[in-house]
């Protein structure tokens, strides 16, 4: 942390550098390029079925976003983190206890629907805000309690659960869940537009909002920058780190209810992994994991780019083996060329 | 007026041929002894060695079909990658569709959208929610239960008639295939009534956690003279345990994989008692999807139960030459 820049602690003016390097351009759009290049490769190397290119049938496209909506709304809440120089491994786990909950609380809890969600994502924040306090209260690594954290979230959903999976039903009575609820699955606009995918843009969509626009925002850019400038020009510190984790507890429930909603299903072992492919996503997409710099945009592009190249890999049928030697190329090019901006610039002064 | 009534009266009817017409239409319209099909694949995770060996022979036995191609995607034991998985294959009309679910109710949808795609789907050793022949096309497979319980009838007759002490390591607990498993085997030795399940422990379906489980076991209960390993690869990690401890125990494995480090070897090599092959149906799949592409079959048998293969000294040595 210690070779962070003074000026970076300046909030907002780092997510917009005075001199524009053309490399820290690149980086600042490297997922959105990524994409760029991605789709382009996906339609020169799409399969085609009587001159339709399969790539950019409506049918697919919709398959890409909706396969990425969960892993994309906890990439957003990992996005604020990320830039506080944090990390939160424990995002799948909450996934998967979210799941459990919604289930059980619809089946055999016999809620409805409104309460049921409103448990849940209430669970989840307060879940992320007793590790952001952990965490700032006794000083410890993030990675630490967060570890822990995925490891409570796990254990609490078998006991939930009672170690079985929950299956949801729909219909009007005990034991089953309201029939709106299945909507989560289902597209909308004449079949076109899957609706988790309406959630993970509207999550986005605000999130954007909130990371550029507010003074909130300042202060997780802030936060990350230089903790202690931060602290000293009056920035309540811990605050934004609880409330930091505390979105992330919130995505990951949200993406637990979109899950559950969407497979029909409440179980332990789901959302296993999705924190590191989020991870993922918000580096590609450009967020430094030293903190201080990042972009929504970017971790939004770079979710939907990993997407697209499972899929064209997919369609073409090429092995999973090379889609994951893929993904790992991707996050070390990701990586180097952040790093090369930043020995850049701290060469430049 | 009246002509609109005509076309209609006209439409009704040609509805009615095309109803009729449709029972003895083929599964799939396209099919043709010399065709060239596409048969997706839907693997529920690569990563266990039992679904890698299913991946083999399907490969195998497509192969031998000069007009198919098979493409696996490796769901990677997630519902969600699996689900798109699925998706991608409609999206591709691949002609059948092969699937083994990671979990029944996640993947029902998927299994709904190709069938209204007109895609067959042929489910491999899970099923998903509804009936086979209805909701899918057809399910093969084996039974956990029934090989489980001829495990159990095994021990109670040949391997321990004296009666004694015998310990069961489960698989991923609240997993299907677990549970049956378990309870299988447990009705299994009650046809001795000399026998006693002294231990059950989850080990995950993984050889470390099954050593350590194994372990502590037999510190527990030094007399346990027959092991249940829920599969082969736990049947070795016990086998482990057994070994450091200086026990003589008779492991029993489940799956019986081929190969240099699976159970037909083991049994052979004296290791294990004996292990009971968990058949992948990939040879009756491969039969079915012939009769549905080529043969143009109009109905296929909706449930196909493939029976285990009990791998004992008697026959571990021949089996594993082969």
């Amino acid at each position: 942390m210690s070779e962070q820049k003074i000026s970076e602690a300046s909030g907002p003016v780092a997510a917009a550098p005075v001199r524009r390097d053309p490399l820290a351009l690149v980086v600042r759009f490297q997922s959105l390029i990524g994409l760029v290049v991605v789709a382009i490769g996906g339609i020169i190397f799409s399969p085609r079925r009587h001159g339709e290119i399969l790539f950019l049938n409506p049918d697919n496209i919709a398959n890409i976003v909706r396969a990425v909506s969960e892993t994309g709304i906890i990439a957003i809440g990992m996005t604020f983190v990320i830039i506080t120089a944090g990390i939160d491994l424990s995002v799948g786990a909450v996934l998967g206890l979210s799941s459990v909950v919604t289930a059980s609380m619809m089946i055999s809890g016999g809620f409805g629907l409104i309460p049921t969600i409103l448990a849940v994502l209430v669970m989840g924040i307060v879940f992320g805000a007793i590790q952001g306090t952990i965490s700032t209260r006794f000083r410890l690594e993030p990675f630490i309690v967060t570890l822990a954290g995925l490891q409570a979230a796990r254990g609490l959903a078998l006991v939930v659960s009672g170690n079985q999976y929950i299956n949801i039903s729909y219909g009007e009575g005990p034991g089953l869940a309201p029939p709106v609820f299945a909507v989560l699955g289902e597209r909308l606009f004449n079949n076109t537009v899957p609706v988790a995918t309406l959630v993970f843009v509207v999550f986005a969509a605000i999130a954007t909002i909130v990371l550029n626009t507010t003074r909130f925002g300042r202060y997780v850019f802030a936060v990350g920058g230089n903790e202690r400038a931060a602290r000293i020009s009056g920035v309540p510190v811990s605050m934004v780190k609880i409330s930091v984790y505390a979105i992330t507890g919130f995505a990951a429930a949200l993406a637990g209810i979109v899950h559950a909603g969407q497979f029909n299903f409440g179980s332990a072992n789901d959302g296993m992994g999705y924190e590191l492919t989020a991870i993922a996503a918000v580096v590609i997409g450009g967020t430094s994991l030293f903190g201080g710099a990042g972009s929504m945009v970017g971790t939004v592009a770079g979710t939907i780019m990993l997407g697209a190249l499972a899929n064209i890999l997919q369609l073409n049928n090429i092995t999973p083996a090379m889609q994951l030697l893929a993904t790992a190329a991707i996050i070390v090019l990701a990586a180097v060329l952040q790093s090369l901006v930043r020995r850049r610039e701290g060469l430049g002064r | 007026m009246k002509t609109i009534f005509r076309s209609v009266l006209l439409a009704g009817s040609c509805l009615c041929v095309a109803g009729t017409a449709y029972a003895a239409e083929p599964l799939v319209k396209a099919c043709a002894k010399d065709g060239q099909f596409i048969i997706g694949f839907s693997q529920a995770n690569n990563a266990e060695p039992y679904r890698q060996h299913v991946n083999d022979e399907l490969t195998a036995a497509a192969k031998e079909v000069p007009g198919f191609t098979l493409q696996i995607a490796d769901g990677a034991g997630n519902v969600n990658t699996q689900t798109s998985q699925v998706d991608n294959f409609i999206t591709q009309k691949v002609d059948i569709l092969l699937i083994s679910p990671f979990e029944a109710a996640p993947l029902t949808p998927a299994v709904k959208r190709a069938m209204d795609a007109g895609i067959p789907v042929i489910e491999l050793d899970r099923k998903t929610v509804g009936d086979p022949g209805k909701d899918y096309t057809a399910f093969i497979g084996g039974d956990n239960y029934k090989i489980a319980l001829e495990a159990g009838k095994y021990t109670a007759k040949t391997l321990l008639p004296e009666g004694g002490e015998a310990a069961v390591l489960e698989g991923l607990p609240s997993s299907t295939p677990a549970v049956e498993r378990l309870n299988g085997f447990k009705d299994g030795v009650k046809e001795n009534a000399k026998i006693q399940v002294v231990a059950e422990q989850a080990a995950d379906w993984v050889p470390d956690k099954a050593q350590t489980a194994f372990s502590a076991m037999l510190q527990a209960h030094p007399d346990i003279k027959v092991l249940y390993a829920s599969n082969d690869m736990m049947a070795a990690g016990a086998l482990l345990a057994a070994k450091g401890a200086g026990k003589q125990v008779k492991i029993i494995g489940t799956d019986g994989l081929p190969g240099p480090a699976g159970g037909i070897e083991a049994v052979a090599k004296g290791d294990w008692a004996a292990t009971f092959t968990y058949p992948t149906g990939a040879k009756e799949a491969i039969e079915m999807s012939k009769k549905i592409l080529l043969d143009c079959a109009s109905s296929v048998e909706p449930t196909v139960t493939v029976d285990t293969t009990a791998i004992t000294p008697e026959n571990a040595k021949q089996l594993s030459g082969k």
